[in-house]
């Protein structure tokens, strides 16, 4: 038995003899990493939705809109108000650099479209052939608009995989005709399956056709309902919005001090909107756990140093038996260290209880990685560490007549 | 075994540094049952606690077994309490709620190596001083003079040159006194060197020798 392990024995066994006061210190720790733990795995679930969110819209992508909400900056979608025209798609492919991609879009939702005896509710896009890269919105069977169709306005359109359901159940759409607010139109293909956006929109109720024959057979709306641009190099994508922009408030002849007809979702926008309520929570989290920290090591020495004060003859007789003040400082710096891991592994579980309940009550985001694992582990040790020195180096340190003073 | 020279103690306390102890020289030789005596606070514990190397003087010489102490690091005087000397004191300062065994055996979890036979020897002390049938008992759970035996068994644990009492029997009966003094002239006749510390001149009178400390000094060196 080496002489560290005979000390260990002996913290352990000093332990044994205290349980409450090792009590009190566990709960201590156990609180903070509880907390941290639970801070970690709810902005990691939070930045993996935010991640996730901006990956499927896509990094590069800037979406314009007529309108401006003053309230939170984004576009109002209102209809009435017609800012943006297709003379502004462009001005912005002619005027700004760093774009790779630009197309008008046209829609309108809650439109009636029929197959035979089905029926069903669904939005109309109005758009260009690029328009499938720009939101990485292919065909998934089929092909998508082409060149042609928009020249010739042909009645030609893909569906969306909600739409399929609804109006073909199993049966194969491609080659067949439906009537688009009782126009027909043929189908050229289905549109790739994506599930429902960030904004808990079904993205696959969706009927997309070449933007000319939304206008000419079908809605007479001359102005556009978004502008869509990818942008060549993400890293200028600051200087390219507010190229776009100018370039923007140029064609609506908008004199300085006016306010924009207009409202950019960047991706920061996406960020900021899909880490929504969990960046208030993960704040209050990230506050709670530091003050529960503290706390945890501010209890951990002060009971520490309690104990110092009523173990001085026991320090003081293992002094006078041969121990070193190395000795004495390993035992009390190993029993913080077992302390602070019991009492981190409570509060690991706590935590991971926490984001699990979090998770599934649907409050936030929350994930359990190993990351937060590793940082409620790394933290008490240190905080064990950090907290526990003094102590023990006070204990090592007494001169020992004076511990062993009646 | 033991030799001062020109020891002084001065505690620096307060703004003003009183010499506790004042030019103490003396020797003892191996084997010898030497008591200590004083009034209370006449500095007997401050002059064993630094011939027993738990403090260090602030002047003057210590040579211990023919090796000069008062040069030793920290380290290198715990090594040499754990393996040279035993202390017994008058609070017996054992381990609560911890067995007489495991307290008997505390000193060996400091020592050099730890022995493989550390249960029998333990036994073996806690039989020398009487306590065979108490050995898995709590300290708490011992009388006084029980608890004092177990502090002579772990002053004994690893066979030191000299053993240390500083008023051994200061809280005990007459009985339990009588028992402590016995087992301390056991160890004498054994062959140990023993220093006891006492105020009372009845059990100084144990001892072989007396040395009465006054004024810091060594004022009286007594044969009874
Ligand atoms: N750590 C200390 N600091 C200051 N003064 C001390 C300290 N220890 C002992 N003294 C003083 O030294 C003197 C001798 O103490 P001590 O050796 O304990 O005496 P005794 O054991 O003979 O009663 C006393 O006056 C005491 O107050
Ligand atoms: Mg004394």
């Amino acid at each position: 038995m080496t002489r560290t392990i005979r000390i260990a024995r002996e913290s352990v066994r000093m332990m044994g003899r205290n349980k409450f006061r090792v009590f009190i210190m566990m709960l201590g720790i156990a609180v903070g990493v509880a907390s941290l733990t639970l801070m970690m795995c709810v902005s990691k679930g939070a930045y993996e939705r935010v991640m996730d969110t901006v990956n499927r819209q896509g990094p590069d992508l800037l979406q314009i809109r007529p309108g401006t909400d003053i309230q939170t900056g984004l576009p109002s979608g209102s209809r009435e108000v017609v800012s943006l025209i297709e003379e502004d798609v462009s001005a912005i492919l002619q005027h700004v650099g760093n774009i790779r991609a630009a197309a008008p879009v046209k829609d309108r939702k809650e439109i009636e479209v029929i197959y035979e005896d089905k029926f069903t509710l669904t939005r109309i896009f109005g758009v260009i052939p690029v328009w499938a890269q720009i939101r990485d919105f292919g065909p998934r069977e089929g092909e998508f608009i082409s060149e042609e169709d928009i020249s010739f306005a042909a009645r030609m359109c893909l569906i969306g995989q909600t739409v399929k359901k609804n109006l073909f159940g199993d049966l194969e759409p491609i080659g067949r005709t439906i009537r688009i607010n009782n126009v027909p139109f043929t189908i050229k293909g289905e549109l790739q399956w994506k599930g429902i956006s960030s904004a808990g929109r079904d993205r696959d109720n969706r009927i997309v056709i070449p933007i000319t024959t939304y206008t000419r057979r079908l809605f007479r709306d001359m102005h556009l309902t978004q502008i869509v641009i990818t942008v060549e190099d993400t890293k200028k994508l600051n200087k390219t919005i507010k190229d776009v922009r100018t370039v923007l408030r140029d064609q609506h002849k908008i004199t300085s001090g006016e306010p924009d007809d207009f409202a950019m979702r960047t991706p920061q926008d996406l960020i900021d909107l899909a880490y929504g309520t969990s960046r208030s929570l993960i704040n209050l989290l990230t506050g709670i756990a530091a003050v529960s920290l503290l706390v945890a090591g501010i209890v951990i020495m002060n009971v520490m140093l309690a104990s110092i004060a009523a173990r001085k003859s026991e320090i003081g007789i293992r002094r006078a038996v041969g121990a070193r003040k190395n000795d004495i400082l390993k035992q009390f710096l190993i029993e913080g260290l077992i302390v602070s891991l019991f009492g981190g592994l409570m509060g690991m579980f706590l935590g991971m209880g926490g984001s699990v309940i979090l998770s599934s009550l649907d409050v936030t985001a929350s994930k359990i990685t190993p990351l937060a694992i590793a940082a409620a582990i790394l933290t008490c040790g240190l905080i064990a560490v950090v907290f526990g020195i003094f102590p023990a180096k006070k204990a090592a340190n007494q001169n020992p007549i004076d511990t062993l003073k009646v | 075994m033991i030799k001062a020279n020109k020891i002084e103690k001065t505690y620096s306390k307060t703004a003003i540094l009183t010499p506790v102890l004042n030019d103490i020289t003396l020797s003892i030789q191996k084997g010898e049952y030497v008591a200590i005596m004083g009034t209370s606070g006449s500095g007997k514990s401050t002059l064993m606690y630094i011939l027993g190397c738990l403090d260090k003087p602030t002047k003057g010489e210590l040579e211990l077994d023919g090796v000069d102490v008062y040069g030793m690091d920290d380290d290198a005087l715990s090594a040499l309490r754990n393996k040279k000397i035993g202390f017994v004191f008058q609070q017996f300062f054992l381990l609560e709620r911890t067995t007489a065994l495991d307290n008997v055996l505390l000193p060996l979890i400091y020592a050099n190596k730890y022995p493989d036979d550390a249960l029998q020897r333990g036994r073996k002390v806690l039989a020398q001083v009487g306590l065979e049938d108490r050995v898995e008992y709590l300290a708490n759970e011992l009388s006084g003079g029980q608890q004092q035996r177990v502090a002579i068994a772990r002053a004994l644990i690893n066979d030191p040159d000299v053993i240390f009492a500083d008023e051994p029997t200061g809280n005990l009966d007459s009985q339990s006194t009588a028992e402590i003094l016995d087992i301390l002239g056991h160890l004498h006749q054994e062959g140990r060197t023993i220093i006891i510390v006492t105020h009372d001149r009845t059990v100084a009178n144990h001892a072989q020798r007396i040395l009465e400390l006054k004024d810091g000094r060594i004022a009286e060196i007594k044969n009874p």
